[in-house]
């Protein structure tokens, strides 16, 4: 186990005012538990405050940092050094925005439009079932809460969007598609066939070619695939 | 060489929210929900309201079910009476805690994925500082969506607020409030991503722009949270309230300060020294681990101070342990995965196996933007500014007094955004006012004195350096020696920043530009944090005076803190309200000054 590690970032450049893309070199000595975030910092602190990248909660919690590191989306909060030299066997890492949606400057890419996919799937519920005077709660038995649980652990970070094999071809994504299946495995939505409507649209899980690289990078370890292949076996018509 | 700053448009809309976490989408759905069609207009500084601060909140909600036997709403009143040191407001207090269990059920019934019991009912579970009985015995009181409740909470006002037709205007930051005859009419906006100034007119405007957690080196909060509210209240003439009420939470993860929940304390994880003694015996030897946090961050600190304290060679910073090796897998995997992966992820250790290093890290804001029970922002304790709202933590009402209690910020967050949303109803029949003859330009000239400096330094070293200096003297420990060599750094630290050239003259997202700006109001922040605190002798809550380690009853008021110009401070006194012990109902003595012993 190394202390430090010489690290170089090639990180790609976009200036919105020229238009120019390019790739900028920067070369770090860095501990073996910084992590991506830290070192972007740390070139805006020492060496050149004009790279712009983003993030917020910088613990894997929101995936505002979501970037590609050697062509693999991920985000750079929760990269430390020394697994990204293990993971990737190159202590040379080339630092690209995710292809999501459109950059804006550098690394930040205008998440407003990926989110746009992620509205058409309704992230809430659309048409209540009604509840008894006498409850407070909706009852939902835990067994049934685990069948898809895991799902509403995902933050919209778009690393699927932008490893999925089919994002560029007319397919709303494997995020905004879990995002409909939670609604339509929950107990409390009533609007079932309006969503198993969008899920069979010509934007929905028929684009999906199950190669299953949304399972594959999600930083949450989500099964997404899992979720959508329920979809395409015509799970939510039978139980609804 | 400045380019020609303007207001590119101005838009009208009914209400304005400036901050789309918790509280100001909690707000939205209120309105949406009794006036469907309110054109909202929410303004964040991050790329989309999912990535707001709330969304990182981890253990839970308090709020008192009435069907619970053994509990009841007076017990969580006192808890927080005696967790705020005796200086939050009652009547806040039982307004919020009364309507907790609504609310709940309200965020369950609009599609919040609450942990369940057996029977499919909402899980609660203990946390610090909550009993029964007045101290009795830990309180089963708060609910929870296993250890992401803020994301809970947050996916589903954003969804409301979303389903409602709110207009979201992402990446951008309120430059400046406007006024007209006294009523606050709007605000100005700078996008972005785009560069672009707008100038937004409302009936009423909705602070809700979160903490200041960035003027600290170690803080759990987000990149985002530079407290930008207080700033701009300052800067339009109004006071901030008890800004020197800073909670530092016990366990941040060393280094990145990330927050390990009072969950992994109240599961049963045990904090150990150098030696491996377990030490929260010998601060409150009943409550243990589970005492309120500003206790537990000192017994910490003080470990830390002693000598008993942990180098992490990497981060070069001191620390303790905590102990997670002896909980059965089924509480690392189902109870706490989120926590317990932390320390997996950022620092390469298994808390099934390892012995995970934690430290007091910068917390929350319990000071604030003050209002009353509804939101409405206060020009003095008589007087309220007309047309101004703030909730969420950038506000204090001030439900947490000098300690927050672990649980109550979400349930402060959902409460009064509600009674704001309800209260700015009563606006909205009103036309929209013109915009100021002068909109923008105290925006210009600032952004212009930003673009014009020249001198040679990095802004984010001397953004480092205040936050480095202000852990150092105005942290967990405070002393008047400490304070006022803090007081002359920051003027020095200002100083340098304004003579700072920026690194790019662009105005579409330039980072270095936020960032700039950022610093301001990170310097205003720290400023009154510091004169907060040197004005206030004695201890309380998580102000803690190392020259003045007790509480002194004579200091019994809020201090409202206004700015003329940087440095320039002028400080004056808001009186707590005491109307559960002057109700002189049943157990009316327990709200009384009491004593905070755990």
């Amino acid at each position: 186990m190394q202390d430090t590690y010489a690290v170089t970032l090639k990180i790609k450049r976009y200036d919105p005012e020229t238009k120019k893309t390019w790739l900028q070199d920067y070369h770090l000595k860095a501990g073996r538990i910084l992590r991506f975030t830290d070192l972007f910092r740390r070139i805006n602190n020492e060496l050149d405050p004009t790279l712009a990248w983003n993030s917020s909660c910088e613990h894997a919690q929101c995936g505002t940092c979501a970037v590609q590191v050697n062509g693999k989306p991920l985000l750079a909060c929760e990269l430390l050094v020394e697994n990204a030299v293990a993971q990737f066997g190159t202590a040379v890492f080339k630092i690209e925005p995710i292809t999501a949606a459109p950059v804006v400057r550098d690394l930040i890419v205008d998440l407003e439009q990926a989110y746009h996919r992620v509205h058409k799937a309704k992230p809430y519920i659309i048409e209540r079932a009604e509840k008894s005077a006498a409850q407070d709660e909706i009852q939902i038995l835990p067994r049934d809460l685990d069948r898809y649980v895991e799902a509403t652990r995902c933050i919209n970070c778009f690393c699927c969007a932008t490893a999925c094999i089919s994002s560029e071809n007319g397919f709303i994504g494997p995020n905004a598609v879990m995002a409909s299946i939670i609604r339509l495995m929950d107990p409390r939505e009533q609007a079932k066939e309006e969503r198993l409507g969008l899920l069979y649209s010509e934007e929905g899980i028929y684009r999906c070619h199950t190669s299953k690289a949304c399972s594959f990078v999600c930083p949450k370890e989500i099964d997404v695939a899992h979720f959508i292949a329920l979809a395409k076996e015509g799970k939510f018509k039978e139980t609804d | 060489m400045t380019q020609k700053l303007k207001i590119s448009s101005t838009l009208h809309c009914d209400v304005l929210i400036i901050g789309a976490g918790g509280a100001g989408l909690r707000c939205a759905s209120a309105l949406l929900e009794k006036k469907p069609g309110t054109h909202i207009i929410a303004v964040t500084k991050v790329a989309n309201p999912q990535k707001s601060h709330t969304q990182t909140a981890q253990g839970g909600m308090a709020a008192v079910d009435p069907r619970d036997p053994n509990d009841k709403p007076i017990y969580h009143m006192f808890d927080t009476w005696k967790g705020s040191d005796c200086i939050a407001d009652q009547n806040i207090i039982k307004k919020i805690v009364e309507a907790g269990w609504e609310q709940a059920v309200w965020m369950e019934n609009h599609g919040m994925h609450f942990t369940r019991t057996e029977d499919g009912k909402l899980s609660k579970r203990t946390f610090g500082g909550h009993t029964v009985n007045f101290g009795e015995s830990s309180a089963f009181r708060c609910v929870f969506e296993a250890d992401r409740t803020g994301k809970g909470i947050m996916d589903n006002v954003w969804g409301e607020s979303l389903k409602g037709g709110t207009k979201f205007i992402n990446q951008a930051v309120v430059t400046e409030l406007l006024f007209q005859d006294n009523r606050c009419v709007g605000a100005v906006i700078f996008k972005q991503k785009d560069g672009a100034f707008l100038s937004i007119l409302a009936k009423a405007t909705v602070f809700a722009t979160g903490g200041n957690g960035q003027v600290f080196k170690v803080t759990t909060n987000c990149r985002q949270n530079t407290g930008d509210g207080n700033a701009i209240i300052l800067q339009a003439g109004l006071p901030v309230m008890d800004p020197e009420a800073i909670q530092f939470h016990p366990t941040g993860i060393v280094g990145p300060g990330i927050l390990a929940s009072e969950t992994l304390r109240s599961v049963g994880g045990i904090l150990r020294n150098k030696q491996l003694e377990p030490f929260m015996k010998h601060y409150a030897p009943k409550m243990k681990e589970l005492a309120p946090r500003d206790l537990v961050a000192r017994a910490i600190e003080t470990e830390i101070r002693k000598g008993r304290g942990i180098l992490n060679p990497d981060h070069n910073i001191e620390h303790v342990w905590i102990d997670l090796r002896h909980l059965p897998d089924y509480v690392h995997d189902v109870e706490i995965p989120e926590v317990s992966g932390f320390f997996k992820k950022f620092i390469n250790l298994d808390p099934k196996k390892d012995l995970c290093p934690v430290r007091p890290s910068n917390h929350y804001q319990m000071g604030g933007i003050p209002t009353n029970e509804n939101g409405e922002v206060q020009k003095n304790p008589r007087e309220m500014v007309p047309g101004l709202f703030a909730v969420g933590e950038c506000a204090a009402a001030s439900f947490h007094g000098f300690n927050r209690l672990g649980t109550n910020s979400l349930l402060e967050l959902i409460t009064m955004g509600k009674f704001a949303g309800e209260k700015i109803m009563d606006a909205l029949g009103e036309d929209v006012p013109d915009a100021p003859r002068d909109a923008g330009e105290r925006s210009f000239s600032l952004f212009s004195r930003f673009m014009e400096a020249g001198g040679k330094d990095n802004l984010g070293k001397i953004r480092e350096e205040m936050r480095n200096l202000m852990t150092e003297k105005v942290g967990v420990f405070r002393t008047e020696q400490g304070m006022n060599d803090a007081i002359e750094g920051l003027r020095e630290l200002k100083q340098r920043a304004d003579r700072t050239a920026l690194a790019s003259q662009s105005l579409i997202m330039n980072q270095d530009l936020i960032q700039r700006w950022e610093l301001n109001n990170l310097l205003d922040n720290a400023f009154v944090i510091t004169k907060g605190a040197l004005n206030r002798k004695e201890s309380r809550g998580g102000h803690f005076r190392d020259d003045f380690p007790e509480r002194d009853d004579t200091l019994h008021y809020h201090t409202l803190v206004h700015k003329t110009a940087f440095g320039d401070i002028h400080l004056k006194k808001r009186p707590v309200d005491m109307s559960l012990y002057e109700a002189k109902g049943e157990h009316y003595e327990k709200f009384g000054v009491i004593e905070r012993k755990y």
